[in-house]
């Protein structure tokens, strides 16, 4: 499993790690009862520390979006489709709250913020044809 | 399953310099940072954790065995790397590791060759030869080829080049994947285990200030900016504050404990970023508990 991790971030390891795991599970890049390398594997391949593993790790059990077995290691959970849709949706309410607010803030109105998302969706749509 | 280690009121005394009592221990399995200014004790408190230094008093012991200078079979279980390089100098680097491999019945030939190539160490050179760095190098080799359960790191890297350096991290990395061992680490260099390290003892004046979880200080502690129009801050969790006029910038040991008291006080433009576990330390190391304030 390839993770993108960096200490040149506002966002601790801790979270990255959850993040983009969370990210490959939602996306079915990893797919259900896929097995998730060992807390130690991890912090080696990483170099991280196990606690922070070991913390991340726990995040993602607490979500549902892996599971244990004992002696086994940890799993991929299995998701229903509705399921990961509703996830997603959470995450991306979390996460667009903030940058939202503060263009609220500078003074922008809902039909600007609007405009402007799908305007980004429009060049995202255009680029990964482009890519095709 | 025992402690890698554990000191139990452990004092050392010099003419001009006391250090402890000191209770610290530490799991299996787990990284400790040291960190403390120079002429803290953090190499007496190594020293004594690797049979150099006799304590005047207290109980130090080595998973689960009394430390005891006549009986140095726990010295099997530990590699200590320290400030002093001590080789047979007109030997080979290899001539030397060989003679100390006679001594440990776990030693590998094969992880010490390995290693040494991994590190560029020229194992043919005699020791009074060797440049610093590759001293350093020598020296880690002589340290981890017995399969320490308990690695004791004082300063490992002075005088390695950053790939060397690089190499020890990813040797150590490895070494912890099985579980089984400890790394009991000092540095000045915090870069250097702030991502290895489970969690930091700070040592001043021989004595522990603050023993935590890495994370957890990470998480905890942060720079917050703000617009109040009042000057005067105590709050507990607040290390130091400064302020422009109404702009504010505190530094906080405690983030939600902080951001609690200042909604209470209804600030405005509230920004806040995390610091690296090398700002934390000089703020703890400047005296966490006193507040600073600037007025500027």
């Amino acid at each position: 499993m390839l993770l993108n991790l960096t200490d040149l971030s506002s966002e601790s390891l801790q979270s990255q790690i959850i993040r983009q795991i969370r990210a490959k599970i939602l996306s079915g890049e990893l797919a259900a009862e896929t097995d998730l390398p060992s807390i130690r594997e991890f912090a080696r391949d990483h170099h991280v520390s196990v606690i922070t593993v070991q913390r991340a790790y726990e995040a993602l059990l607490r979500e549902g979006l892996i599971h244990s077995r004992r002696g086994k290691g940890f799993f991929v959970s299995e998701l229903r489709e509705n399921e990961k849709h509703k996830m997603a949706k959470q995450r991306l309410r979390e996460t667009i709250a903030p940058p939202l607010m503060a263009a609220a803030e500078e003074g922008l109105s809902s039909k600007d913020i609007i405009e402007t998302v799908n305007l980004i969706l429009r060049q995202k749509g255009k680029k990964a044809e482009q890519e095709k | 399953m025992s402690k890698a280690f554990e000191f139990k009121n452990l004092i050392k005394t010099y003419p001009d310099f006391k250090l402890g009592p000191l209770n610290l221990d530490l799991a299996p399995g787990m990284v400790l940072g040291f960190v403390g200014p120079n002429g803290s004790g953090k190499s007496t408190t190594m020293h004594c954790l690797a049979g150099l230094v006799r304590p005047d008093s207290g109980k130090s012991e080595i998973l689960g065995r009394e430390i005891d200078l006549n009986d140095p079979a726990w010295k099997f279980d530990i590699g200590y790397v320290g400030d002093l390089h001590v080789f047979y100098e007109a030997w080979s680097g290899e001539k030397n590791l060989q003679f100390l491999a006679q001594f440990y019945p776990r030693w590998s030939h094969e992880f010490a060759a390995k290693l040494a190539k991994r590190l560029d160490l020229p194992l043919k050179k005699k020791a009074k030869e060797l440049s610093t760095g590759n001293r350093a190098k020598l020296a880690i080799i002589a340290a981890l080829a017995h399969a320490p359960k308990l690695l004791i790191l004082d300063e490992p890297t002075a005088g390695l080049d950053p790939v060397a350096r690089a190499e020890f991290q990813d040797v150590l990395f490895e070494m912890m994947a099985d579980g089984e061992r400890a790394i009991f680490y000092s540095t000045h260099i915090l870069p250097e285990i702030s991502r290895l390290a489970d969690e930091l003892a700070f040592l001043q004046n021989g004595q522990i200030v603050l023993r935590t979880g890495k994370d957890d200080l990470t998480e905890k502690w942060r720079k917050i900016t703000f617009r109040l129009s009042r000057n005067n801050l105590k709050f507990e969790s607040v290390v130091s504050h400064q302020h422009e006029g109404n702009d504010h910038q505190v530094i906080s040991s405690d983030f939600e404990a902080t951001m609690r008291q200042l909604h209470e006080l209804g600030v405005e433009n509230v920004q806040h970023s995390r610091l690296s576990v090398d700002e934390i330390a000089v703020q703890i190391l400047k005296g966490a508990n006193h507040v600073a304030t600037h007025e500027s």
